[in-house]
């Protein structure tokens, strides 16, 4: 027959996703900021992969792939509800703990937390997760001199020196 | 290289907690997810079965639109028949490109078999076969035209898997494609010599052969998906796959009496199945060689299975 039709082997896919489930969570998490949010955005996401799994022709892309499809189901969900957002618990818990040395760290997490999405995400993608620029960029759709143009920008406003970042 | 205080930032990422619910929602999306997939996929025959059998009224429509409409293209053979070499050459070609539609239908023609009224019958199934799709595709793109626009393409056409002096074996696929594709398959085999098209009982003295090629069948499913640690699945008993996803009328439990069937250039018998209909639909078409051993016993002759 004309077209060979690509088996298609689930396993992989679940496999993959039962190891990064941690990450995926955080991921959305770090859009939606609430816990019953995020979870609900990793069980959409979950099954939007997998009914797409097939169209993933290079499976070595699967990371960003994924990371795609759970960052756009985190803006769809954020777009319709655009909620106010609230500090949740955890975050109070975290802010009234009141350790020394922390209270560094906080600052510069509450800076992050601050940023524009558009650079926050890149933080976390291109720092927090190690993907490297041109990832970064399939997976926000955007051009890699764009992504770095935002990557400067933000590690600026958290006054971080990138001297040493690499493009 | 990367600052330290973006470090520590990485690690208290990591180190979110994690909300205890999240492994269970994880394996019930995942399971969900696998639902979905064959639900999907073992819904698609009624949409075969439905353009199988289509209107053949409007074949008439197609023969004048084969030959009026400027989208129409036609590809004419001059390829000269030397001899009695039999060919299997392209009769039509209907080939249709829009943004959500599309159609690629080749028609098959035979040429050079001594029996000419055998060979003009085959071919005006095969045009049958064609004009029938054809109305049967636009009829689908009108239907969702009125629905607000939609997609779908049909590609068909035939390849030729056995021919040498004695037999003459072409395979003709149909594949649909709409939100996902489906695929059909029809074999011709021709004994040239005797200048028959044959079908699959008179290969063998009685029924019996449907019980020992479908025991035999159902033992290869078993293995194989055994074998593949279940990444091949046939909807077959007895494999360890959970059944209660399964509908018992749809287990395969034995072949039709005039199932799909081709012989191989081999001379083995090899038995075919439609997508979806013994499997889920990324298995495919699935075919099943049968060695000649299981079938001796039955067969008439070894004259066309070896």
């Amino acid at each position: 027959m004309k077209r060979k039709k690509q088996l298609f082997y689930d396993d992989d896919l679940v496999e993959w996703i039962r190891q990064n489930k941690k990450q995926l969570y955080w991921l959305a998490y770090s859009y939606v900021k609430n816990e019953q949010d995020a979870l609900d955005i990793v069980q959409d996401s979950i099954q939007k992969a997998m009914q797409n799994y097939q169209q993933l022709l290079n499976k070595e892309k699967l990371k960003s792939w994924f990371y795609r499809i759970v960052i756009n189901t985190s803006l769809d969900f954020l777009k319709k509800f655009r909620r106010v957002q609230v500090t949740d618990d955890e975050t109070l818990l975290y802010l009234s703990s009141s350790s020394e040395d922390q209270y560094e760290n906080l600052d510069l997490a509450g800076a992050l937390e601050r940023l524009p999405t558009k650079y926050r995400e890149i933080v976390i993608l291109r720092y927090f997760e190690d993907l490297k620029i041109e990832e970064v960029a399939y997976i926000l759709n955007e051009n890699s001199n764009t992504i770095k143009t935002r990557l400067y920008k933000a590690l600026k406003i958290l006054r971080i020196d990138m001297e040493q970042e690499e493009g | 290289m990367m600052d330290k205080k973006l470090n520590e930032l990485k690690k208290q990422y990591q180190n979110a907690r994690v909300p205890d619910e999240l492994d269970d929602i994880v394996e019930a999306a995942i399971m969900k997810g696998k639902k979905e997939k064959m639900k999907n996929h073992k819904k698609m025959p009624t949409v075969v079965t439905k353009w199988v059998g289509s209107v053949a009224a409007a074949a008439a429509i197609f023969t004048v639109g084969l030959n009026t409409s400027p989208a129409l293209a036609q590809t004419v053979n001059d390829i000269p028949v030397i001899g009695k070499v039999t060919q299997v050459l392209t009769f039509r070609e209907y080939k249709e490109n829009d943004k959500n539609y599309g159609a690629d239908i080749k028609v098959a023609n035979v040429k050079g078999l001594d029996n000419k009224k055998l060979e003009q019958t085959l071919n005006e199934r095969y045009i049958a076969d064609g004009q029938k799709l054809y109305s049967h595709y636009e009829k689908t793109v009108k239907d969702l035209e009125k629905k607000g626009g939609g997609h779908y393409s049909v590609d068909s056409g035939y390849k030729v898997l056995l021919n040498d002096q004695q037999l003459l074996t072409i395979e003709r696929y149909e594949e649909q494609t709409a939100a996902s594709s489906s695929t059909t398959m029809k074999y011709d085999t021709i004994d040239k010599e005797n200048k028959i098209v044959l079908s699959l009982p008179m290969l063998f003295k009685d029924k019996a052969y449907v019980d020992h090629i479908s025991s035999y069948i159902k033992g290869e499913m078993i293995k194989e998906i055994k074998e593949s640690n279940q990444e091949k699945v046939y909807w077959v008993r007895g494999a360890g796959v959970p059944v209660d996803d399964l509908a018992e009328d749809e287990l395969f439990e034995s072949i039709k009496t005039n199932q799909n069937f081709y012989i191989n250039k081999k001379h083995q018998l090899v038995i075919a199945f439609d997508e979806y209909e013994v499997a889920p639909g990324y298995m495919g078409v699935v075919k099943f060689t049968i060695p000649t051993h299981v079938i001796e016993k039955d067969l008439v002759s070894n004259k066309y299975i070896k």
